[in-house]
């Protein structure tokens, strides 16, 4: 693979796309969808590749060395004058066992999206050229390693979604999506101020000895590229690390998104296409928890270190909080939202254990959430498509009705509660063993269980209420699965099964990394006064 | 009594303390271009006393003579102006042109 | 009479004589071809042309023009041609070139085309005032120079005698104009009967040796920053701005919002420059004279404006008026890069104006466009542009991104150089403040894209045809928006090139 931008390939090809959709004829329609398809197709086809080429031995997380396929090059360079330095921006794109995972699952999703697409009708050149620029804004978010790509890749799927949701929602699609674009915009700016304050804090050393200040994530995690008197440096002692590490988390925190912040989320899901809550539960919200694995844990260890309980806190109250709220729901959609925001909760709890299982099981936890929720949200997709209306208690009896669909149903409902052999039960069992053991939050770990037990609560009485019990005479029509939809289906059947007894598959990708990480969060950044605060 | 430069800025001060009134208080657009004037006037009052008393040779006259002209050029279009806004609004009331919504 | 110095001294203005010439020049064309006036657009054209080449030779060429050496000692003159003003004089002149397709454009312009004569004449005043305005470095050539930009603009907001907001729009410009450069004058002469000179580089020298009072100081600052703020329409001088945006005729108003608050920069950055600031520190701070605390002044000022400017723009139904708040706001953020006082803030001033050059104009271009189909500048008619006109909606939504300042647009380099200047001078609390404008910002661009996109039109909205040279056009002022959103190295090496002003 050597010198092959397969990484740049994997990002743009969506752009492609989008500009071969452009120049086609807005009659065209089955081009236009073949040629999306096309785009993730190719997309997908390429990550596999790249998973089957990938060295599981390899850590990644701080040194630019061991990571895979990168492509690196000198994007921005402005000589320096004698008072302000050389500005140097790196395109710097590149995996490792944490981004890996979320490679497959970008490409895994949005060709499931794709595929979901494809009975839109309204404006279909606008859709899909929006929904394949958003495909490459996820896919830029998990694969840049130099913060100032990231933030461009990270705000650049705002726009499409805004108009994914806004023109083709449902009835409140104005308010939802302005909502979603205010909440994430306001995000960005903490990521933005603490982007630039990093930027002063760290230099790197170029191969010529000069000291230039860089964007470049790798630089930002090592000690010694500190300058002394940053505003993020840890030798200064006034410096602001605390400060912007919360800010830094609340940026991602809204896209995870985190309680309090989370208001945005069912909005969201509820107003859009099927094929776009997909994508947004599917692969937007692990853009927050990458985030904070990639970014703020190994360039503030410190600081990680300092407020893992807190995390760990929020990560229960989303888990309990989520469930709650869902077990009242009789929105459908809304249920599964707020579900997303229970399970996202095992993902922040996962992470603050700072050990090996807990940060596994979190990063399994952001795939395995990644393909069943995308699922849950094609199964309302399939009965609000037949029937129109997702109201819970409108159903019931569906199960005769619908058998083979119901099949479906039941392995992803399973999934969703963590039974075993199916793949949200491994996540699961290693977030909370990971948790276990760490003493400070065990206590929090013991209440954040009460979370599976809400879980399954909501999951089976929603089950109950759609597809058991009398069939309601209204719905005595409707059709089973048709072919487009097995091939949404079968796809994520097999990988919830698949990883659900065979977890190893996932596992050993990213083991090696989260060992790294782990190692390199527990013993970076020590004896350093916390400044400021 | 001896004319010193401070009677020269009392006198500057009143002018522009008159102008700023009138633009502040008249409705009347001319009344407004009068205030206006007073404030030129005023400062070309401080520049010729300035340059007489402070011994800056002879810069403030030529100043003066320079802000003359331009609040002629000034006048000029801004009569014409006012002209224009008769012929349409029939008053040149500045508070009653008021199409311009907030 | 010094003849070899006053050569040398006309040579360094050449482009100003161009423009002067020109102006004459269509004057008389004027009075010659008194049928056909489709010549003047093309002379105007061939004299910016000319301008044009020589400003960029001005980038390197630089010297003082006019000195008064007989009088003073000092061998520094009323004209300072540098790299700055050549940056500023350059935006002068493209976004005159950009007036000029415009105006050939403009529906409003064409209706009254006898007097186009006048028209482009009063233009090319605007440019003569503008350009003096960005290399002045004498107190009484600024006022002249200002009054000349101010005349000539009162005339042209209300130049087109069709509506009655023309009229109202020039009386409102003229009023608080004339009143704002009065506060100037009497500002100047207070600095003289302090100092006993205009000029800026003698002015510095007498402030750093002599003892003065720094109440009458401050009053006489404020007063002259009084006549520079109503330029750049900040706050509190802002309040002609929504009622003559709204008013003037379209191209105008572009006009207004680009080239003559160009030239306010400017003349602001220079005034502080040359008459406050001693020396430059090794990492590019100014050390300015502690007589008058321009940088509180400033940092109030510009998030005054831009807060300002946000919060009002959120209510308006008028595009043009919504814009107007919008290109208050954009004065605001841009204030807060020369409130940092050092070449970082200047340098992303500049980098922030040549990107806003092409986004302002062009949104303005597609609204005009849209105006001269449908007549209407009421945002609550687009709706359903996007789709009876999916181009010109693309391109809308793409100018407005770039206003909002998000990546990949060129809006985002703009905000991103200025808040690594506010970062880097510590200016953290200040910058959140911007940033948190920036999310309110959204809002109200977000609210056309909504009206084009996501709202059905409830009558049935024409389709606004494109015709070819306007699309190529429109793709001319797209191009850099995007294009230096990815690739913006080159801009800012220019710009840091012409931060240096001479003086010092």
């Amino acid at each position: 693979m050597e010198g092959f931008p397969i990484i740049s390939l994997i990002t743009f090809i969506p752009v492609i796309g989008m500009l071969v959709i452009l120049f086609l004829p807005k009659e065209k329609v089955q081009n236009i969808k073949i040629t999306a398809l096309a785009a993730t197709l190719i997309q997908l086809v390429l990550s596999v590749i790249l998973m089957a080429n990938y060295n599981y031995s390899a850590g990644g997380i701080f040194e630019e060395s061991s990571f895979q396929f990168i492509d690196k090059f000198r994007w921005i360079n402005i000589e320096g004058l004698s008072w302000i330095g050389t500005v140097k921006i790196d395109y710097f794109m590149g995996v490792d066992g944490i981004s890996m995972p979320m490679v497959l699952l970008t490409s895994i999703i949005s060709v499931i999206a794709c595929i979901s697409s494809w009975n839109i009708s309204k404006s279909l050149k606008g859709y899909f050229a929006l929904f394949l620029l958003l495909d490459t804004g996820m896919m830029g978010v998990f694969v840049s390693l130099d913060f100032f790509l990231f933030y461009v890749f990270w705000e650049l799927m705002l726009l499409p979604m805004y108009f994914l949701i806004g023109i083709w929602g449902g009835p409140r699609k104005e308010y939802a999506a302005i909502k979603f674009f205010l909440y994430t915009l306001l995000g960005s700016i903490f990521i933005l101020i603490v982007m630039l304050g990093l930027y002063f804090s760290a230099m790197e050393i170029l191969p010529d000895g000069q000291r230039v200040f860089t964007f470049n994530i790798l630089t930002m995690m090592d000690q010694s590229n500190y300058t002394q008197d940053g505003i993020l440096s840890p030798f200064n002692p006034n410096n602001w690390r605390m400060l912007a590490y919360i800010a830094l988390f609340i940026g991602f925190a809204i896209k995870i998104p985190m309680f309090p912040f989370h208001t945005w989320l069912p909005d969201a899901h509820v107003e859009a296409p099927t094929p776009i809550s997909v994508i947004l539960a599917g692969v937007l919200l692990k853009m927050g928890t990458y985030g904070i694995l990639r970014i703020s844990y190994p360039i503030f260890p410190d600081i990680t270190r300092e407020l893992a309980w807190y995390i760990a806190l929020f990560g229960a109250v989303n888990i309990i909080y989520g469930a709650f709220v869902a077990l009242a729901q009789k929105d459908f959609k809304k249920l599964i939202a707020y579900s997303s925001v229970s399970h996202m909760g095992y993902v922040l709890l996962g992470m603050a254990s700072l050990t090996t299982a807990g940060i596994n099981g979190a990063i399994l936890q952001m795939f395995n959430h990644g393909t069943i929720t995308a699922m849950l949200f094609l199964i309302v997709g399939v009965v609000y498509d037949r029937a129109h209306t997702r109201g819970l208690n409108d159903f019931g009896g569906l199960a005769s009705q619908m058998p083979v669909y119901t099949g479906f149903v039941t392995v992803a409902f399973f999934a969703a509660i963590g039974l075993p052999s199916l793949s949200g039960f491994i996540s699961e069992a290693l977030v909370f063993i990971g948790a276990f053991h760490v003493e400070s939050i065990r206590v929090i770990t013991i209440i954040s269980t009460l979370g599976i037990l809400l879980g399954a609560g909501y999951m089976l009485w929603a089950m109950q209420r759609v597809f058991f019990g009398k069939l309601n005479e209204k719905w005595s029509g409707l059709q089973d699965l048709e072919m487009r939809e097995y091939i949404m289906f079968i796809p994520l059947t097999i990988i919830i099964i698949l990883l659900g007894v065979y977890p190893s598959l996932m596992l050993d990708v990213m083991n090696t990394s989260v060992n790294t990480l782990v190692d390199f969060v527990s013993t970076n950044f020590t004896n350093i006064s916390l400044g400021g605060l | 009594m001896q004319v010193e430069l401070t009677h020269f800025l009392v006198v500057s001060t009143l002018l522009f303390s008159m102008g700023v009134f009138a633009i502040v208080t008249r409705k009347n657009a001319i009344l407004v271009l009068m205030g206006i004037e007073l404030m030129l006037n005023a400062a070309n009052i401080n520049f010729v006393a300035f340059s007489k008393f402070g011994g800056f040779g002879l810069s403030g006259q030529v100043i003066a003579l320079f802000v003359i002209i331009l609040a002629a050029a000034e006048a000029a279009i801004a009569l014409a102006i006012v002209l224009n806004i008769y012929k349409t609004f029939s008053n040149v009331n500045v508070d009653e042109i008021n199409n311009l919504k907030e | 009479m010094n003849y070899e110095n006053l050569y040398s001294s006309l040579s360094l203005i050449q482009p100003e004589i161009t423009i002067s010439v020109f102006l004459l020049l269509i004057v008389v064309a004027d009075l010659i071809f008194d049928k056909n006036k489709a010549l003047i657009p093309f002379l105007a054209l061939a004299g910016l042309i000319i301008a044009s080449v020589q400003v960029i030779l001005q980038v390197t060429n630089t010297g003082y023009a006019f000195p008064f050496s007989d009088v003073y000692l000092s061998r520094k003159g009323m004209v300072t041609v540098d790299a700055f003003g050549a940056f500023f004089k350059l935006i002068i002149i493209i976004s005159s070139f950009i007036l000029v397709y415009f105006s050939y454009v403009s529906d409003e312009i064409k209706k009254s085309e006898k007097n186009l004569g006048e028209y482009y004449a009063l233009i090319f005043g605007m440019i003569l005032g503008m350009f003096f305005l960005s290399s002045a470095s004498d107190l009484i050539l600024i006022y002249v120079a200002l009054e000349l930009l101010s005349l000539s603009s009162y005339v042209l907001a209300g130049f087109s005698k069709l509506r009655t907001r023309n009229s109202e729009a020039s009386l409102k410009y003229l009023i608080y104009g004339a009143t704002s450069s009065g506060l100037m004058l009497f500002g100047i002469s207070i600095f003289y009967g302090l100092s006993g000179t205009t000029n800026l580089y003698e002015i510095n020298t007498f402030l750093a040796s002599h003892q003065i009072n720094h109440l009458t100081l401050s009053f006489a600052s404020i007063l002259i920053f009084a006549g520079i703020g109503y330029k750049i329409s900040s706050v509190p001088f802002h309040f002609w701005t929504p009622d003559v945006y709204e008013g003037a005729p379209i191209s105008i108003t572009a006009y207004l919002s680009v080239a003559s608050k160009a030239a306010g920069f400017a003349l602001l950055v220079r005034f502080i420059k040359s008459a406050f600031v001693t020396s430059d520190d090794s990492l590019g701070y100014w050390e300015i004279l502690s007589v008058f605390d321009w940088h509180s002044l400033l940092i109030l000022v510009s998030i005054l404006t831009m807060t300002l400017g946000n919060l009002t723009a959120l209510w308006q139904n008028n595009i043009k008026r919504m814009l107007a708040y919008s290109s208050i706001a954009h004065a605001g953020y841009m204030l807060l890069g020369v409130a940092v006082l050092s070449n970082q803030g200047l340098v992303a001033v500049l980098i922030y104006f040549f990107f806003y050059l092409f986004m302002n104009l062009g949104a303005f271009f597609i609204v005009m466009l849209i105006a001269n189909k449908t007549g209407s500048e009421e945002i609550d008619d687009y709706n359903g542009l996007g789709y009876t006109s999916p181009f010109l909606g693309v391109a809308l939504t793409l100018f407005m991104v770039a206003l909002i300042g998000l990546p990949p647009t060129a809006g985002f380099i703009g905000k991103l150089y200025l808040f690594i200047a506010l970062v880097d001078a510590q200016m953290i609390t200040v910058a959140i403040i911007a940033l948190l404008n920036t999310v309110i910002a959204l809002y109200y661009y977000i609210r056309v894209l909504k009206h084009m996109f996501l709202t059905k039109s409830t009558v049935e909205t024409q389709t606004v045809s494109v015709i070819r040279p306007n699309i190529i056009f429109i793709i001319f002022m797209l191009a850099p928006v995007l294009i230096f959103g990815v690739y913006f190295g080159p801009v800012v090496d220019f710009a840091k090139r012409c931060v240096q002003i001479l003086g010092l």
